[in-house]
């Protein structure tokens, strides 16, 4: 996918004065949040399953190699031909040699954000072959030409009126902007490619080392659609995504469902293993998985790892009120909000996504939220060291760092400097005792005047009350 | 070396682990599969298992009705498809071709669904009482399309195969089946999106309607 | 009971006032109260720009200038927060260090926390009339668990009016130097946090961070409001004072 990290603030700019996406935005605004906080009182030993998700996710990943392992021959033995892909790119040679070889012309896909990573559409296309999102929201963005700005809810920034319009110019249909009827039409124009599609790729939620399966979580039923209907079923999943066993899956996915949707389940959780087997009238006759590493490695032994706990339910996102202010595409990447802006430096390169980590208050929200515990702003703060260690910030970024670290571990510099500046600032501030422009904090006086200090510090003021 | 080793190798050496390939950790590794160990879990009960799926099902969507046996079904799912003025007419799962269904007025063809099939009628392999989920396994006699195509899906189950999680499902598959079938299907309601405006719609490229039929 | 006071270096250079009050609230409630004249900032804007040794250095010099007492408060859930959660972790290398900052951390407290939760307080003696709503800060609420303490005192006020605004717990937009670098977001933070707060018509917007209370009340200004007052909790439980101080 296209990468636009580096112009985050650009980004930001736009998508702040984009009135359409600024109304689609507050109508999401609320929804999830809502309804994660009504399905947790379901929950009543919340913080118990917590605690034991994330455990089952850290033992997964201090044993990443020996569950693929298993996993891997768990998977041969069913009759899944399991391909290892080091870079995104090679995802995309992989699974078009897998096509080739087997004559496709038609792909059905249901929603993976692993081949987001890899543009894996556009390299299907170039290679001669049509691949047709059916996850109704991906399926959306692919008439818009657009990338998904939410990991679960990818068309999220659109409102109905843009689909009716995009519908009834792609699908040469009246417009209707009945949301039911909208379905319905999305329903009829993919059956047919379901029906005769020659492979389905899917992504994998989760990978189940003891058995050998993929497991997708999804909703439309698209899912079960490509996993079933052609004769080749491609699975592209991270490393990162194994399990040990179905008892850890069933843990996992009651805070799955429960903080992506607010869905107790979802209405399919279904379970690959291998192609159709002996005497099966339905199925792949092929079955496939690509074990995408793409970055996900180089975490492994820092204190990044914990970011690959993450189990994609889009909660962080959900709940961060920079997410619900500019959307996911401002992020630039695949991934956006607080999980996006640790992974897309991990991924792609901290000097590529600079912004991403400095894009967030560090409010905490997100981190309360999160099913694995995933401490996000303590993340977000280990990619800001790394910058300002690595010398990657502005020059009076650092600069001003530099000098007030100075200033307050000398109290008496610190004392003479501040004495000056309240003075100073206050004169400033004028009659309404506001600065409306500060030169060097633009950023702040643009949108928002800056009350003027009250001309003499507690310190000094307390010394006099004393003596 | 392959990417397979390459990745295996980098792995390894990020997790401090000595050598590129998985030794003495994956007995380990191994162990802990054996040792299935399952995790904690909402701590309210429910009493019955029965009331508690049929009224989680209720909550997802579905339809649900009681009879006292499986004889009684074909005239139960009559009664469901005549009253919802559905067809008559449905595909269903080969293992229930030797019911009466036309004592009951239903035209039933036993074999996997097409795309032009609208009535598909499955049983289940067990069902989970707290989320109100039919746990199907695929097979030669209980294709997975057939819950799928169609506009509605009819589910049969045995009340004596309602469990109370999903850990006894998997217990349950382990015990009478050994390894997973091709796919196991955990289907919860009818099928729904909500990728426009976040407005939940029933009925995406899955059944409009699931209708469960518990029996005995 | 002996206090040492943490000023918190934007009361100390911004609004005296708040200090004073917490001060006065302090001795009400019968504390001996020492301000330590070298304490300077908790470190924490350095720290969460990606420059640990701000912390570091930071944690030495509130370790120096504090650790001689009972308990440390400060009107401020944020540097509160910054002291308790963060500084022993700062200095993994040394467990000594690490024990004394822990045990010290353990003693300090925000304001309202230290009221309610370490001395009980039910009641506090104020005049403020009129009509208020509470704005959760992040840290005090999240690292801190800081929510109810605030809203039962201002509760005990007799001429104050608490009116919930929607989605107090909503971030404001300041995340200290990310109200500087990322100030678009942080404006329509703001912006969305004020028509929370005007909403409730209520006639001052009250919270325990000062840095929040300058973002809020810098946006309620540049919007044109006049009239909301924006106060720190620490004035509206003491009794506000004149303005100028």
């Amino acid at each position: 996918m296209l990468l636009t990290s580096s112009s985050f603030k650009r980004n930001v700019r736009r998508k702040l004065e984009d009135p359409s996406l600024q109304r689609n935005m507050k109508r999401f605004g609320g929804r999830f949040v809502e309804a994660r906080a009504a399905v947790m009182t379901e929950v009543d030993n919340l913080e118990e399953i917590r605690v034991a998700a994330a455990a089952i996710r850290d033992r997964s990943l201090a044993n990443l190699d020996s569950y693929l392992v298993e996993f891997e021959a768990q998977a041969q033995a069913r009759g899944t031909q399991v391909h290892w892909a080091e870079t995104a790119q090679d995802v995309n040679r992989i699974l078009i040699e897998i096509a080739r070889t087997n004559g496709v012309r038609k792909i059905v896909k249901s929603k993976s954000m692993v081949s987001e990573e890899s543009g894996l559409n556009d390299a299907v296309a170039a290679a001669g072959m049509q691949a047709i999102e059916t996850d109704l929201g991906e399926y959306i963005l692919q008439l818009a030409e657009e990338p998904p700005s939410h990991i679960i809810a990818p068309a999220i920034h659109k409102s109905v009126e843009e689909v009716a319009e995009l519908f009834s110019e792609k699908h040469h249909t009246p417009r209707q902007t009945d949301i039911p009827a909208l379905c319905r039409e999305a329903r009829e124009q993919l059956r047919p490619h379901f029906l005769s599609a020659d492979m389905g790729i899917s992504g994998g939620n989760f990978l189940i080392a003891e058995t050998g399966s993929v497991v997708i979580v999804t909703n439309e039923g698209n899912g079960r659609m490509v996993t079933t209907l052609p004769r080749i079923h491609v699975a592209i999943t991270g490393i990162e995504k194994v399990l040990p066993t179905l008892n850890d899956f069933s843990t996992v996915v009651r805070l799955l469902t429960r903080s992506a949707t607010g869905q107790s389940i979802t209405n399919y959780v279904s379970m690959l293993t291998g192609p159709r087997q002996e005497g099966d009238h339905d199925g792949p006759e092929q079955s496939h998985i690509i074990l995408v590493d793409s970055g996900r490695s180089r975490l492994l032994g820092t204190e990044l790892q914990q970011a690959l706990r993450c189990i994609r339910c889009g909660a962080c996102m959900n709940h961060c009120p920079v997410y619900q202010n500019i959307g996911g595409h401002a992020y630039g990447w695949v991934y956006p909000g607080p999980i996006g802006a640790v992974l897309t430096p991990s991924y792609v390169g901290l000097e590529n996504a600079l912004d991403l980590p400095q894009a967030s208050t560090l409010c905490g929200a997100c981190q309360v939220v999160c099913p694995v515990k995933i401490p996000l702003p303590e993340l977000m703060r280990v990619l800001r060291e790394k910058s300002f260690s690595q010398g990657l910030r502005p020059w009076h970024e650092r600069w001003s760092i530099v000098l007030w670290r100075t200033a307050a571990s000398h109290p008496r510099l610190y004392a003479g400097l501040t004495r000056l500046a309240v003075r100073l600032l206050r004169r400033l501030g004028g009659k309404d005792r506001l600065l409306h422009r500060l030169p060097g904090l633009d950023g702040w006086t643009e949108g928002r005047d800056m009350p003027a200090p009250s001309g003499q510090t507690f310190r000094e003021l307390y010394r006099k009350r004393k003596s | 070396m392959s990417a397979r080793d390459n990745i295996l190798a980098r792995v390894r050496k990020g997790l401090g682990l000595p050598g590129n390939i998985p030794g003495a950790e994956r007995d380990k590794a191994r162990a802990y599969m054996a040792e299935q160990p399952r995790g904690p879990r909402p701590t309210y009960g429910w009493g019955d298992n029965v009331a508690r799926f049929c009224e989680r099902s209720e909550k997802l969507g579905s339809t649900v009705d009681r009879v006292a046996s499986l004889a009684e079904v074909p005239q139960a799912v009559a009664r469901y498809l005549q009253s919802k003025g559905l067809p008559v007419s449905a595909v269903a799962w080969p293992t229930l071709q030797d019911m009466p269904w036309r004592t009951a007025g239903l035209e039933v063809q036993a074999r996997a669904a097409q795309g032009s099939d609208l009535v598909g009628i499955t049983g289940a392999f067990c069902a989970v009482a707290e989320t109100g989920t039919l746990m199907l396994l695929s097979g030669e006699d209980t294709p997975a399309t057939v819950s799928l195509l169609p506009e509605t899906h009819i589910a049969l189950v045995d009340v004596t195969r309602i469990v109370p999680g999903m850990e006894e499902a998997w217990a349950l598959m382990k015990a009478e089946r050994g390894t997973p079938p091709r796919a196991v299907n955990f289907v919860s309601g009818p099928s729904r999106t909500a990728d426009i405006e976040q407005t939940i719609v029933i009925g995406a490229h899955g059944p409009y309607r699931v209708h469960v039929v518990c029996y005995g | 009971m002996q206090v040492g006071l943490f000023v918190t270096c934007l009361v100390d250079l911004m609004r005296p006032r708040i200090g004073f009050a917490t001060l006065k609230l302090l001795e009400r409630a019968g504390c001996t109260v020492v301000v330590p004249p070298q304490q300077t900032c908790c470190g924490q804007p350095g720290f969460n720009s990606g420059d640990r040794e701000s912390g570091r250095a930071m944690a030495l010099r509130f370790l120096a200038d504090f650790e001689a007492f009972e308990y440390v408060v400060a009107p401020s859930g944020s540097c509160t927060g910054m002291i308790r959660c963060h500084y022993a972790e700062l200095f993994p290398e040394d467990s000594a260090l690490q024990a004394r900052l822990n045990a010290l951390s353990a003693r300090t407290y925000e304001l309202t926390q230290f009221l309610v939760d370490v001395l009980h307080l039910e009641r506090v003696d104020s005049t403020f009339a009129g009509s208020c709503t509470y704005h959760d800060s992040c840290s005090g609420l999240r690292e801190l668990g800081i929510k109810k303490q605030p809203r039962a005192l201002i509760a005990g006020i007799p001429s104050a009016e608490l009116h919930e605004m929607d989605k107090p717990e909503i971030c404001c937009g300041f995340g200290g130097t990310f109200s500087i670098k990322l100030g678009d977001i942080a404006t329509r933070m703001a912006d969305n946090k004020c028509q929370d707060i005007l909403s409730t018509g209520a006639d001052a917007i009250v919270g325990g961070d000062l840095g929040c209370l300058l973002n809020i009340e810098g946006r309620l200004r540049r919007l044109g409001d006049q009239h909301t007052r924006v106060l720190h909790v620490a004035e509206v439980l003491a009794g506000p004072e004149p303005e100028g101080d």
